[in-house]
């Protein structure tokens, strides 16, 4: 009887720990952009992009506040929120995917894993399907998730003023960086 | 007269000229030792946007924010999370890139103060993987701040 109560309490025990660590997340993951103009560089940097990943299911999401993104200069940084993305109307862009491979990544063995990611983006208010890869790098049960991808602010509905045509280029390469743990819920 | 109209057009040109480069060169402030527009804990912050979030948003967006609260997690590339123990909702602060050492300033478990500009709030939708996150507020440009 004792022994019968010490296995269910072992395996109920079980169960809900790696029930817990289905999922990882962030609060405070990184995303910075680049753009390459012919006359001038320009990069910005997000420092509390909200991630979570579902290691049962694949699914993945990010979530980045458009005024948290940080700049050099001034000018760019009011351009940018108030001409470009209207962080006012639009304050969040999002991406909501899958991991495609994920059965390939295994989340309990430290090592690096590539993972393909398919899903859609969100910035500006406008939606578009992306796929992309990137590195999983699980190390003692933590997980830092880096990709870099180009995305076309044109396929956003974001519009670059002639005069400023030489300034900011059309495709922005995106970084992320996201280092994420254990959800203990 | 007309050689001093001339001298008088370029040398407007040339103020003019000069102010935009200026302009154009000027960096983002430093906002970390800037006088606050709002003085607020962690708690006091997550609470208003809980309670009436059109309202918050109008009150502490873009503001400059002196913000106090319990450390749970520090991230050394530049980010600290403060919040309540037992508790998903928190204040994530993005350090500005003129203020990364202050990690070296912060202990988790302690009560720190921290400034920044409010940049946004998020409160994941029911079936949303974000969700069981809680509410998020979130700060950039930030460093703390020094007692005086």
């Amino acid at each position: 009887m004792l022994k019968n109560l010490i296995v269910v309490t072992a395996l109920v025990l079980t169960a809900s720990v790696s029930f817990a660590q289905d999922k990882f997340y962030t609060k405070t993951g990184k995303i910075s952009f680049l753009s390459q103009a012919p006359i001038e560089e320009i990069e910005a940097k997000n420092k509390t992009v909200t991630a979570v990943v579902d290691s049962k299911t694949g699914a993945i999401q990010f979530a980045v506040q458009m005024k948290g993104f940080e700049f050099e200069k001034q000018l760019m940084q009011q351009h940018f929120n108030e001409n470009y993305v209207e962080s006012d109307k639009y304050p969040k862009s999002e991406f909501k995917g899958t991991i495609t491979n994920n059965s390939a990544i295994n989340y309990k063995k430290d090592g690096t894993y590539n993972a393909k990611v398919k899903g859609q983006l969100t910035i500006h208010g406008v939606t578009k399907d992306v796929e992309t890869t990137g590195t999983f790098k699980i190390n003692g049960g933590k997980i830092d998730a880096t990709s870099t991808f180009n995305v076309l602010i044109s396929d956003y509905n974001i519009k670059i003023p002639s005069i400023v045509k030489e300034k900011v280029s059309n495709t922005i390469k995106i970084t992320v960086d996201c280092n994420l743990e254990p959800l203990k819920s | 007269m007309k050689r001093i109209i001339l001298i008088g057009f370029v040398l407007v040109i040339a103020i003019g000229g000069w102010y935009a480069y200026k302009m154009y060169q000027q960096k983002t402030p430093d906002v970390v030792n800037q006088h606050p527009e709002v003085v607020i804990s962690a708690k006091e912050l997550l609470d208003a946007f809980d309670k009436d979030t059109a309202a918050a948003r109008k009150q502490y967006i873009d503001k400059i924010i002196e913000v106090s609260g319990n450390v749970k997690r520090i991230d050394t590339t530049g980010s600290v999370v403060l919040g309540e123990d037992g508790s998903a909702s928190e204040v994530t602060v993005g350090l500005d890139r003129r203020h990364l050492k202050d990690v070296e300033k912060l202990k988790t478990g302690s009560v720190a103060v921290l400034q920044g500009v409010c940049s946004g709030y998020d409160k994941g939708n029911g079936d949303d993987l974000l969700a069981s996150l809680g509410t998020t507020i979130e700060l950039r440009s930030a460093g703390v701040k020094e007692k005086k």
